[in-house]
């Protein structure tokens, strides 16, 4: 074999490594079957070039290129958006991604790791045309809410520090409050253990089981039997006076001291 | 035909003395390329152990080990041990053959055919040496990822797309590119500091081995210096 062909087949095998590392780090797809879309943010949260895109967890797709466009407006709404992310989804998940899906910019791993994450959207709902514009939802920004953090922190210690009396005076208050709570709460404990209480509770139960026991009774066929008996009987005696109402009882055969208004 | 076969050699032919070049080529490249792909391979499982050994004592988690030991091979490792094997190979065998040539004054002959030695010689060992150690960078780095991937499957529990994966969060494409410009840079290193020494060698077979071990000294020390400065420079673009 040549010289020149041995360094040849080096150089051809070196080229060839290039090439593989080069698709092994994403750079080439010449085998993926994949749709463009374009979403627009406003504040896309440190998403970079090459960062996955994911439909429900799984990676479908890369983000393609990051584009400034200060001019662009959605087509429906008119809003002013200025960030194009242009994304690929592979053809087998295309189908859910629908016009209703929506678009966040999420973190994953241990080390941060910025991804574009896909809702699938309803089956009714239409499907996008490659290359569609789609308003993304816009990350919440931390810088943002450490900013806030600090607005109400700093309200916080405004009002403490001129309401410093009041404050220390309703702390003192609840700190009593507390403390009195307390005192209640173990008194009641006391309280539960004592044996005359004991024994009084232990009275009311049973007191309760009779009252019980009688509203029973009273709902029962007897007792209407005997409200019934006593209504005739009421409805005989009305139309008597004192000596005939006690003639009447004499002759029912009760002895019953009768005093007449 | 006849005139085109009488006709002199082009300039640019002249320069660069393809036959040469190639010849040279195969000694950088080909003919080291079984001891290169041999240590590099030890060099990749002492990286990724360890890497795994000094993440799981200082953070007791090894996640993040096939990311970080395959940034380190290509940053670093690749290029450095490919690049100082490589000083030890042919830059002493450049510095001993230039040094030989030189006692035995074949280089005062080739200043009285009237042709300039350092061109004549330098030329197609540099040419030879910056595509040669290129080319062995690329596959070291591709030898010692490959060795990484199967030392963490077996010991470590990574599997090999797990450790694509934790790979691509932390490497892309522009390290092997930086990787590729170090080997150019110290391939450039070893002919000149090789044929320095070997034109400055003094009388005797003393003379030659004192180039040799000044060239090998030197080329050594001056790849780590411009490893430095080219790992500085480089950091500025991530």
């Amino acid at each position: 074999m040549k010289v020149e062909f041995k360094v040849g087949l080096l150089a051809l095998l070196s080229v060839i490594l290039v090439i593989v590392f080069a698709y092994i780090m994403g750079l080439m797809n010449l085998f993926t079957d994949s749709i463009s879309l374009n979403v627009m943010y406003n504040y896309a949260g440190g998403i970079e070039e090459g960062s996955p895109v994911r439909v429900m967890g799984i990676k479908v797709g890369k983000v393609r290129k990051i584009s400034f466009n200060p001019t662009f407006q959605m087509p429906d709404t008119k809003e002013e958006v200025k960030l194009k992310i242009e994304i690929s989804v592979d053809r087998k998940a295309w189908e859910t991604v629908r016009k209703d899906s929506r678009f966040f910019i999420n973190l994953a791993g241990v080390i941060g790791e910025k991804f574009l994450e896909i809702s699938p959207g309803s089956t009714g709902a239409p499907a996008f045309s490659p290359n569609d514009f789609v308003r993304g939802e816009d990350p919440p920004r931390i810088d943002q809410l450490i900013s806030q953090s600090y607005g109400l922190a700093g309200k916080i210690i405004d009002i403490v520090t001129k309401n410093e009396g009041s404050v220390t005076n309703v702390l003192g208050q609840l700190d009593k409050l507390v403390n009195n709570f307390n005192k209640t709460l173990v008194l009641l404990d006391r309280t539960t253990k004592n044996k005359d209480i004991a024994r009084l509770l232990e009275n009311a139960i049973k007191i309760s089981d009779d009252l019980v026991y009688l509203t029973g009774q009273l709902r029962s066929k007897r007792a209407e039997d005997t409200y019934d008996l006593v209504q005739k009987l009421i409805f005989r005696l009305e139309p008597l006076d004192g000596p005939m109402i006690r003639k009447f009882l004499q002759e029912e055969g009760v002895k019953a001291r009768v005093k007449i208004f | 035909m006849a005139i085109s076969l009488a006709a002199p050699p082009s300039p640019w032919r002249k320069v660069f003395r393809i036959k040469e070049t190639i010849e040279q080529l195969f000694f950088v490249a080909n003919e080291s390329l079984l001891i290169i792909v041999f240590c590099v391979s030890f060099a990749a499982v002492v990286t990724i152990l360890e890497s795994s050994f000094h993440m799981r004592l200082v953070i007791q988690n090894d996640s993040m080990v096939p990311g970080f030991a395959a940034l380190l091979i290509l940053r670093e490792l690749g290029a450095v041990v490919t690049a100082l094997l490589l000083t030890s190979r042919v830059g002493a065998g450049i510095a001993a053959e230039v040094g030989t040539m030189k006692v035995t004054e074949q280089i005062d002959a080739l200043r009285m055919l009237g042709i300039e030695p350092v061109r004549f010689l330098l030329m197609p060992r540099l040419i030879a040496s910056i595509l040669g150690t290129m080319i062995l960078v690329v596959i070291a780095n591709m030898v010692c990822i490959g060795c990484a991937i199967l030392v963490s499957d077996a010991y470590l529990g990574f599997s090999p797309t797990m450790f694509v994966t934790s790979m691509r969060r932390f490497v892309g494409f522009q390290d092997l590119i930086f990787s590729m410009i170090k080997g150019a840079c110290f391939g450039a290193i070893i002919p000149i500091v090789s044929c320095f020494f070997g034109f400055r060698c003094k009388a005797g077979a003393d003379g030659v081995g004192q180039a040799t071990t000044q060239s090998v000294v030197v080329s050594s020390v001056g790849i780590i210096v411009v490893d430095f400065i080219l790992s500085y420079t480089f950091s500025h673009f991530y």
